[in-house]
């Protein structure tokens, strides 16, 4: 039985704090950029630049770290823009690039 | 909290974000600008569900042969001339759970193994993840609005527990606004997931 890396990445997910907004069963981009940092969260993962796991806890931690400090119905919650900021942190963590060459 | 702050421009600071960040990766050779379509049309593209897409197309059309499915499936598939028997014979005893405006069928399945892969194609990984089993089982409701599908109330949801003996898969409704298609057209709208139950069919453009 062949499994591959994006329907187990996705799989370990579903049901959890850090799982994506879906619309009837898939997946749901509100605008390209989304779209393109999921897929390159993926890329980077499937390479081996940062564990899946990894990822994941630091989604998790920044997902509650949010919640801690808004109400759960404060609409500036942006489930993208977090996913965001930790693929940023996990990339300098790589030792890829630093926050200054990400941020120019 | 500070981290937490967003400006009014919001989307075009994220959009930038990201381009900028794609844009340092390519730089470092980690990835190519052809690297998240490559990933995403993994997630665009499922294997192999075209034949199950065909029944369904069909059962639409041809209320008879709606009926034989419901009645006797494999006669049905009989008649489609897919490949059903051969490597592992996956597919000899499949069992179509039609959806009604009344009722909305979810399909499980407790071992590990069994799917109606001619059908369907190989499952998912979730699939087979036991506690989806358990929950979709216990609470397919709270299951299917994960899935950002939310079955109205009034309707009753069926779960059906595939085993070693009968591989379930569900019929679709038909979506509105299709009067006129071709089943071939009509079999392009049938998704993986509409004939497993966790997603309905949208008409066409939506």
């Amino acid at each position: 039985m062949q499994t591959n890396f994006e329907h187990f990445a996705l799989g370990i997910m579903l049901g959890q704090s850090d799982m994506p907004p879906k619309d009837n069963g898939s997946l749901c981009f509100g605008a390209p950029w989304q779209r393109q940092a999921f897929g390159m969260a993926l890329a980077l993962s499937k390479q081996g630049v940062f564990e899946w796991d990894d990822f994941r806890s630091e989604l998790i931690a920044t997902i509650a770290a949010w919640e801690a400090t808004h109400d759960k119905s404060d609409p500036s919650w942006d489930y993208y823009e977090i996913w965001l900021t930790v693929l940023e942190t996990m990339v300098e963590r790589s030792g890829l690039g630093s926050q200054g060459a990400v941020a120019s | 909290m500070e981290r937490f702050e967003h400006s009014k421009d919001r989307e075009a600071v994220n959009a930038a974000r990201a381009r900028a960040l794609e844009a340092l990766l390519i730089e470092k050779g980690v990835i190519t600008s052809e690297t998240v379509d490559k990933i995403m049309a993994i997630f665009a593209t499922e294997m192999g569900p075209f034949n199950g897409a065909k029944l369904v197309a069909k059962a639409w059309v041809d209320p008879d042969f709606k009926t034989l499915l419901a009645e006797d499936t494999m006669a049905a598939v009989e008649k489609m001339n897919f490949v059903t028997r051969g490597a592992g014979a996956e597919g000899e005893h499949i069992k179509a759970a039609i959806n009604t405006p009344k009722v909305h069928n979810l399909i499980i399945c407790t071992l590990c193994s069994c799917y109606p892969w001619p059908i369907l194609g190989l499952p998912p990984y979730w699939y087979k993840d036991p506690s989806f089993r358990a929950r979709a089982a216990r609470e397919p409701r709270k299951v299917l609005s994960e899935f950002g599908l939310d079955i109205d109330p009034s309707k009753e949801i069926k779960t059906w527990d595939s085993s070693a003996q009968i591989r379930w898969f569900v019929v679709p409704e038909r979506p509105a606004g299709t009067g006129g298609f071709s089943e071939e057209q009509l079999a392009a709208l049938v998704t993986p997931e509409s004939m497993m139950g966790v997603a309905v069919v949208k008409p066409p453009g939506t």
